[in-house]
């Protein structure tokens, strides 16, 4: 891993402690991809957007994984990108908002809250973004058990 | 007093102007806050991206734009030709950025043709959308089409550039960069360009950049971010070219750089005809994409484009996540918007290149009497003449 990308790994480690760090990899040239515990995701944002300057947040990502949802938030400071990843249960989707510390991001937990179900706690406003009006609750359509053909009997039947 | 309820009147197209409701609350003639609600257009699209094939998905991520639809397969087919390890020829590279940059320029014709619209200078208008039929033909040139150009192809791109359609190009450059100079000077200098657009639709630069902004929106609040130049793809990296910047933070300054930068995209493409490399077009790659995860990021005309791919070893992806630059600007439209009057609505919203421009359905809400109502994009258009004409 080249010297740069190495200081903001153990900057992070010396903010939120190296055992909440799970795998960080450089896949290539202006990328860093760094998995972290989901109770320090506030220390770790914190101190990418204040100290290290990634201060853009381009969008966040949100997946139905093998042992969960993945959340991943996509960072940037000039060119460098730098994914952080943190994973919740599918039970128990629950995370902290980070518009505090970036504003920009209130859309994109909005989105990530209708399509996957993931609860930001402190965000201003969860109200419905994208979905139609009268969209049946509980039905997040990018978890992998909704099915086209779920969806759509679920739809039917809600009329 | 009670409320007075309207009901929203006409349909929503999505033929030119796509649908998009915003609910403003107003003191008098002052906007007091903003409410979007998008996904009018949503058409779940990543989902359907999960069911089909790597070659089937690059139908369908051509569709996800009508005018920047070469951003998006440049986008997706980055993060797979990196997902399969496939370095494309140069030439190919060379012809992804100079159809790009053709991309740009329609784009930006497009955008001033409606910010004129908006502001009533018809005229205006006609030109720049008869010039927009330069750059469309140079584009049928290349592609065969319009618009959707399907010009990329996962490996490389379908179709060539010869000298022949290379000096056409040369010939409609020379008019649209002519074209654009002229329509700089008058939006610069014309007294009712600047009375509407001067002061309208305020980003301050510090805004930008926490509210997460992208493209030339936040390029003319005086930031210096450009995913060609920071985070070089297709043959950026090779072509000499400069980032357009103003800090006038409002739409007179967006004008502008967007102005400016159809100058830089003309050098651009020039440019990159000169130094064509010869080779082939494309690699031939396999159908199954190793397990991988992979951030690309293209600079679309409006802005920062953003694809993720989480691949499984299979045909299909696992999970396809597509960022367009209107969402990132859209926190950032809602500030400019507040504070400012009714009618500077349709400047400043068309001012940020919606992908959505048409406020077809607008609800108001008087915060002094509760009184509400509802107005379509047109009789908002007209209620900003009127309003400028009595001042």
């Amino acid at each position: 891993m080249p010297v740069s990308y190495l200081k903001i790994v153990e900057g992070l480690k010396e903010k939120i402690g190296s055992k909440s760090i799970i795998d960080s990899k450089v896949p290539r040239p202006r990328r860093i991809s760094i998995s972290i515990r989901k109770e320090k995701l506030i220390d770790a944002i914190t101190n990418l957007v204040k100290e290290e300057g990634f201060v853009h947040i381009s969008t966040i990502t949100g997946l139905e994984g093998e042992n969960g949802i993945e959340v991943i938030y996509h960072l940037n400071r000039k060119g460098l990108e730098a994914s952080l990843k943190v994973e919740v249960s599918i039970e128990q989707p629950l995370l902290p908002t980070i518009t505090h510390i970036i504003p920009g991001a209130i859309l994109y937990e909005r989105e990530v809250h209708e399509l996957l179900g993931v609860v930001f706690s402190g965000h201003p406003n969860m109200a419905p973004l994208l979905l139609p009006e009268g969209w049946p609750k509980g039905v997040y359509p990018l978890r992998k058990k909704w099915t086209y053909e779920k969806i759509k009997k679920k739809l039917l039947r809600e009329k | 007093m009670s409320p007075i309820f309207n009901i929203p009147f006409g349909p929503q197209h999505p033929a030119l102007k796509e649908s998009e409701n915003f609910m403003f609350e107003v003191d008098g003639e002052r906007v007091v806050d903003v409410t979007p609600r998008l996904g009018y257009v949503h058409r779940g699209i990543e989902k359907a991206l999960e069911d089909r094939t790597y070659i089937q998905d690059m139908h369908l991520i051509e569709r996800i734009c009508g005018i920047c639809s070469h951003a998006h397969t440049t986008c997706y087919s980055q993060a797979v030709e990196e997902g399969l390890e496939v370095e494309i020829p140069p030439r190919a590279r060379y012809i992804r950025s100079i159809v790009a940059e053709l991309e740009r320029i329609h784009n930006h014709y497009l955008w001033l043709g409606l910010v004129a619209h908006e502001i009533g200078f018809e005229t205006l208008f006609m030109y720049a959308w008869r010039d927009r039929e330069v750059v469309m033909d140079l584009l049928e040139l290349i592609s065969g089409n319009r618009v959707n150009y399907a010009m990329n192809m996962i490996g490389g791109v379908r179709r060539d550039i010869t000298p022949e359609i290379s000096s056409r190009i040369r010939k409609g450059l020379k008019v649209l960069d002519e074209r654009m100079k002229y329509y700089e000077r008058i939006c610069s200098s014309e007294r009712t360009v600047l009375v509407r657009t001067r002061g309208v639709g305020v980003l301050k630069t510090s805004d930008a950049i926490s509210l997460c902004a992208v493209g030339p929106t936040l390029r003319a609040s005086n930031v210096k971010r450009d995913v060609r130049a920071d985070d070089p793809y297709a043959a950026y990296d090779e072509i000499p070219f400069h980032i357009v910047t103003h800090d006038g933070c409002d739409v007179a300054s967006r004008i502008v750089t967007r102005c400016e930068e159809v100058f830089e995209s003309v050098r651009i493409i020039r440019y990159a005809l000169e130094h064509l490399p010869t080779g082939p077009l494309e690699v031939l790659v396999p159908r199954t994409v190793p397990p991988a995860e992979i951030v690309s990021r293209v600079e679309a005309p409006r802005g920062e484009n953003i694809h993720y791919l989480r691949s499984n070893g299979t045909d299909k992806p696992a999970r396809y996540k597509v960022r367009a630059p209107t969402l990132a600007n859209i926190p950032a439209l809602c500030k400019m918007l507040i504070g400012g009057y009714i009618a500077d609505i349709p400047i400043t919203i068309a001012g940020i290149d919606p992908c959505f421009s048409c406020m077809d359905r607008l609800a108001f809400i008087d915060a002094n009497t509760d009184r509400s109502w509802v107005w379509d994009g047109e009789q908002l258009r007209r209620y900003g003449f009127k309003w400028y004409k009595k001042r």
